[in-house]
This record gives structure tokens, sequence and C-alpha cells, in this order.
């Protein structure tokens, strides 16, 4: 291997090179002229140099290139790299994507926040008997409103956690790699387009599901554990936590959807962040506004939290907040999800990695 | 019947343009094994050439082919192709090990084969010493060694390296230059960019000069200088009396004339090269002159294209 101490000896003794009028010059052959032109010498007779005696740049390392003979993995084991790159990056930036500790802390915060009814559940079991521990059963505990509300109630989560965890995970997930060029990282290997957005996507969701949809199974699951309910129980509850389930899952993909779009078009995490929460929140203001103006409630079909909201209702079974048909809400999730998700294959289809 | 076999590199009629800016314009070459040197300027389209090749841009026109496949409509070649970019963003949190073995996995290596090849690549390169240190805290040499690892991390057949020496020190650009070597006598096809000759020349004697995005030559770099050594050549000569040294050129054969371009030089001009300067010790021995340089002003890459494009 190479060895600084190979270049350079410090404890070397200083040497005096001869100059041109101590060697046996032939004039000749012109070498004391030679020296001149090439600058070897300057015909001072009293130059001295100092040079390392045992100066070797020869070998600076052993370089042995063995050929790989191994055979590389299908499409799904370079699908998976880039899937387990991003998830794992949550955990541990050691040969993963590196998350922010900002936003670590934030997807801390806001996975912790989302259980705290567990917490309040487990309460009520343990002062059970009193009147404060019905209170807590009925503020906290599992019925139809509070498993919508775990997922699609307005405040605190999707005021203060959701879009704001999307943000945070969606956000750079393509324009970090537009921003910095990584996307050349996986666009000179035999990753396609399309594999590299589907990675990414699912990874956003697998995140923003963790905290949104497993909080949510967890809340249900620790409200059997800790009443100790029976069988009647759950095949009365079960509908209706299944239909919450199924619209946490469309929530979850839903700003996934626009998130990843905006990720797309933007060199800027910030912008992406920032035109997600525009979305969410200024379509809920101005539909609340024209509500409150013209009392109708047609205008938040343009709003993706209140078609997702709707939807929820229904498929709970709790009487819709909207007057308007709620085929209109569904035709506007997917409406939402169907032009995010074009907008995203286009993007990145056509990009040209110019900047590296 | 045999069937020709497919070049590693082939671009047919190939160009590209940025709105009204070329950047590779009518290039037709085909290339496949050894080490192949693409030089030119700044701006004459080397770094576009690399990126239409590894399906980064999408061509104007024309058709470019990797292992007989269009890069632009799919990844397969790539499995054989490593590329290393002018300037790439790395990941600087990484380990220079987790970066490169991360990068193998994207190949499709397993954990176990990804770290092997891994380790193997960053001895290769001569990273072995630092490959647990952070990649953002690596000199620019290091930084330009583990570009070359990580393309290197899947034993691809072709090997692109767009302006690896630049930026580096002597040390790193020795051990450089000697991997690329090393690599083209294992039968690898590598193509190098660069701008200056003579580090393509330390490296390859097989070139490709590209000026203002159009193919200039293609070829043996000795073959191309032979050409090039029927055209008139200058020699400047710096000395305390040009017009004395002059009188002792002047009657030399292979010189033509004599130039005094600047104050304390006189320029020689001669049609054949080589045998001026086997007479130059002799001539500069019988004036008994002091001579504080000799330089050849049009051995170097400038003058070449000065040549090629008929302005020299």
């Amino acid at each position: 291997m190479f060895d600084e101490d190979e270049i350079v000896d410090d404890s070397l003794e200083p040497e005096t090179v001869q100059t041109a009028s101590e060697n046996e010059v032939d004039s000749e052959l012109g070498q004391t002229r030679m020296e001149v032109a090439y600058g070897a010498g300057d015909g001072d007779d009293d130059a001295k140099a100092v040079v390392a005696r045992k100066a070797s740049m020869g070998v600076l390392y052993e370089q042995i290139y063995r050929p790989w003979n191994g055979q590389l993995g299908p499409r799904w084991v370079r699908n998976y790299a880039i899937f387990r790159h991003h998830v794992y990056g949550i955990f541990s930036s050691k040969g993963h994507r590196h998350y922010n500790p900002f936003v670590r802390l934030s997807i801390l915060v806001i996975f912790l926040t989302s259980l705290t009814p567990i917490a309040m559940i487990f309460l009520s079991v343990t002062i059970s008997g009193g009147e404060g521990s019905d209170w807590l059963n009925r503020m906290w505990g599992v019925n139809r409103y509070n498993l919508w509300g775990q997922v699609l109630g307005y405040f605190p989560r999707n005021l203060c956690m959701w879009p704001l965890l999307t943000a945070l995970v969606v956000g750079g997930m393509i324009s970090d790699d537009r921003k910095n060029g990584t996307s050349a990282i996986y666009f000179s290997r035999p990753v396609t387009r399309t594999d590299y957005t589907a990675m990414k996507y699912l990874s956003s969701a697998v995140v923003l599901g963790f905290v949104i949809v497993f909080s949510y199974m967890l809340y249900y699951t620790s409200a059997i554990v800790f009443n100790g309910e029976g069988w009647a129980y759950l095949i009365d509850t079960l509908p209706m936590f299944l239909g919450g389930l199924l619209a946490g899952i469309l929530l979850v993909i839903t700003y996934t959807s626009i998130g990843m779009a905006l990720s797309s078009v933007s060199q800027s995490r910030f912008f992406a962040a920032i035109g997600f929460l525009a979305i969410i929140f200024g379509t809920k203001i101005v539909a609340l506004m024209i509500e409150l103006i013209f009392e109708t409630t047609i205008f938040y079909i343009f709003s993706p939290y209140d078609s997702l909201a709707h939807l929820g209702q229904w498929l709970i079974g709790i009487p819709a907040n909207y007057e308007h048909s709620l085929a209109l809400s569904i035709i506007s999730v997917i409406i939402y999800n169907a032009a995010s998700i074009g907008l995203l294959i286009t993007r990145v289809r056509s990009l040209e990695v110019t900047r590296e | 019947m045999s069937t020709k076999p497919t070049p590693a590199v082939l671009l047919q009629n190939c160009s590209k343009w940025y709105g009204q800016v070329i950047g590779i314009n009518d290039v037709s070459l085909a290339i496949d094994g050894g080490v192949t040197g693409i030089l030119g300027p700044n701006g004459a389209g080397k770094s576009t050439l690399f990126k239409l090749l590894m399906g980064r841009l999408k061509p104007s026109s024309g058709d470019v082919r990797l292992f007989g496949v269009d890069p632009w409509e799919s990844t397969s070649p790539y499995r054989r192709v490593g590329y290393v970019a002018e300037t790439e963003k790395l990941y600087d949190w990484m380990t220079g090990h987790d970066f490169v073995s991360t990068l193998a996995r994207l190949h499709g290596m397993t954990r176990e084969e990804a770290s092997d090849r891994a380790s193997h690549v960053l001895e290769f390169v001569g990273l072995a010493d630092v490959q647990n240190k952070e990649i953002g805290k690596y000199s620019k040499g290091m930084r330009q060694r583990i570009k070359i690892a990580h393309a290197l991390v899947h034993d691809p057949d072709l090997i692109i390296l767009d302006e690896p020496l630049h930026g580096c020190d002597p040390i790193a650009r020795t051990s450089i230059m000697s991997v690329i070597r090393d690599l083209g006598s294992q039968g690898k096809t590598v193509l190098v960019s660069s701008h200056i000759l003579d580090e393509i020349e330390r490296i390859t004697e097989q070139i490709v000069i590209l000026h203002n995005g159009r193919l200039l030559a293609l070829g043996n770099l000795h073959a191309i200088r032979d050409l090039l050594d029927k055209h008139p050549h200058r020699i400047m000569i710096r000395t305390e009396n040009p017009r004395k040294l002059a009188e002792f050129f002047v009657p030399e054969d292979p010189v033509y004339g004599v130039r005094f371009s600047q104050e304390g030089a006189l320029e020689i001009l001669t049609n054949d090269l080589s045998a001026a300067h086997d007479v130059l010790p002799r001539v500069i021995v019988d004036s008994g002159l002091k001579i504080s340089s000799i330089e050849n002003p049009d051995d170097n890459l400038e003058a070449l294209l000065g040549y090629l494009v008929g302005g020299a």
C-alpha cells in the first residue's frame, strides 16, 4: 500500500548536489549549455540543493484489479435497494438516505403525538370505575367518531400533523436529486425511471403510512387489549375500523401523490413543502370562506383534505358534514391522484440530468 | 454468415442542441476496446457526448447506441457501463465503503457481495485506508478516485471517465492514470476526456478530437502528429542575443526561417520538427550563447486544433 514515508523521509540528512562547475563538463556535447537551457543549472558555482536521499515514487500502492464473476440480481433486488435506502434513512444515515435531524425529530414527535389516545385509554383503564373513567372512555375510546378523527380529524391531525409530516418527508424526495444531480447516481445504473419513481413513491408512502396508519391500528388494538374486549366487540367494531383503515390508506396515497408531484417539478424541497401545505390549507380556507359567505359546501371538492374527509365519513358510517354529493368528493380524490401521478411520471420520464 | 460484433459505443449522425447552442453536431463514431482519449477544449462537447451515451440527455437527432441499445430508451446497457461524471454530487455523509457498496446494491448485488466488491475496488483505487472515513472529508483527488471506484464496482465492460484528472494533485493524477492504463490493458473499453493533450498522451495513443461540437480527428495520436509534422512548426528559444543565435540556425537544413516575435526570443520556423530538435544542441553549443528556455508553442491542444481547423 501507499506509504507517505516512502516519498519523503524527514529523518534523512541533507546532501549537497554537485554544481555544473564541479562536474566533468563535456563542452563539445554541450552538457552545461543544455542544463542552462532546461533550467537544471544557473551557472552559480555555490548553488546547493537539499533533497531527500531516498525519495521514491515508484510504487504508490499495490494495484490489482480482480474481475467480478458474480451474477447481478434481478430488477426487484435493485428496487428493494432503492426502497430500503430511503426508508432505513429515517433510522440511520449509515449507507442510507440522509434525513435532517429536525425531520427525524419531527417524525418522532408527530408519531408520539398520534399515540396520545392510547395513553388516555390506558389511563381510563387504570382508574376504572369512576366518572372520570367513563368520561375518558367517551372522549378517547373506540367509536366511529374517534376512529374517523384518528386519521381524518382536522384538528390537530390534519391541521398540524399529517400535512407537516408529508411536507417534511416527501418535499425533498425528488427535488433534492434534481437540485444536487444525485438522480444521475440512479440513472447511470440499470434503474429505469419508472422504478426510480415507484420506489421513491413507495418509500414515502411507507414512512407516512407508518405514522398515520400504523398509529391508527395501534390505537384500535390497544383499546381491545387494555379493556380486555372479546370477540363480540371485535365483530361490532371491525367494519368501522376497516373503513377507517381504508380512509387512512387513501389519505396516505393522496398526500404522497400530491407531495411527490410537487417535488418532481421543483428543484427545492422548500418549494415542494410549501406548495403542498398551500394546496392543503389554501383550498380548505377558500372553501370555508365561500361556505360562510354563500352557504354552499360545493367548493370543498377542491380541497383534497375535505374530499378525503367526506369519503372517510361515508366509509366509517358517520353523518357527512358536507351538503354536496359524495360522488363529487370521490371524483375529486381520483382526479387529484391521477393528475399528481400523471405529472410525476411525465416529469421524471422527460427528466434530462443536466446538472451533476 | 458471420455477424459483425456490436461496438461498445456507436454514434450515428448524432446532434444535441441546447436551444440555439450546439452541444454535439453531426458526430459519427464507433469505439470498442482499449483506452480512448476524448480531447477538446472546454465547451467542445465532451461532457455532452458522455451524457448522451449515459442516457442523461436525449439526442436532438441521430442515433446513440451502447452495446447496440439506445441508452435513452433502455437502462439494460448500464449493467455493463461504469460512468464517472466530471462534477458529480456524492453522498457526503456516507463513508467511502458505505457509498460504494450502496451503489453496488443498485446494480443488484447482495449485501455481502456489495461489501466485498466495494472493499476490493476501494483498494484498487488506493482508498482502502480511508474507506471508513466520510466522503465529505475526502480531498479532491480522493473524491475522483471514489467516483472511479463506484464506476468499477460491478466490473463493467465500458468505463466512461469525464475529466477524471481535473483538480487532482500530482500523486492522485499518477495513480488515476495508472488505474486507467491498467483497466485498458485488461481489455475493457475506457473513454477518458480531457482538454489537456499531455494528460491523454500519458494514458493512451487512441484519441478522438472534438471542437465546437464537431468531430475533428479520430485515430492514433502519433499518426495525427505525423500528419501535423508536415505543417510548419515553431521552436521558441529565449536567449540574451537572439540575432546572433539566428545566424547559427539559418544555414541549417530543417530551418526555413527565423522570426524575432518577442524581445529576447528567437522563433525558429521548421517543416521537420524532429530534425530541428536533432540539430538544436549542436547549434546552441556552437553559438556559445546562454539559453534560458526552449519551448514548442505548437505542442499543445490549442495548436493541434489550430492546425485541424486550418487556422494556424
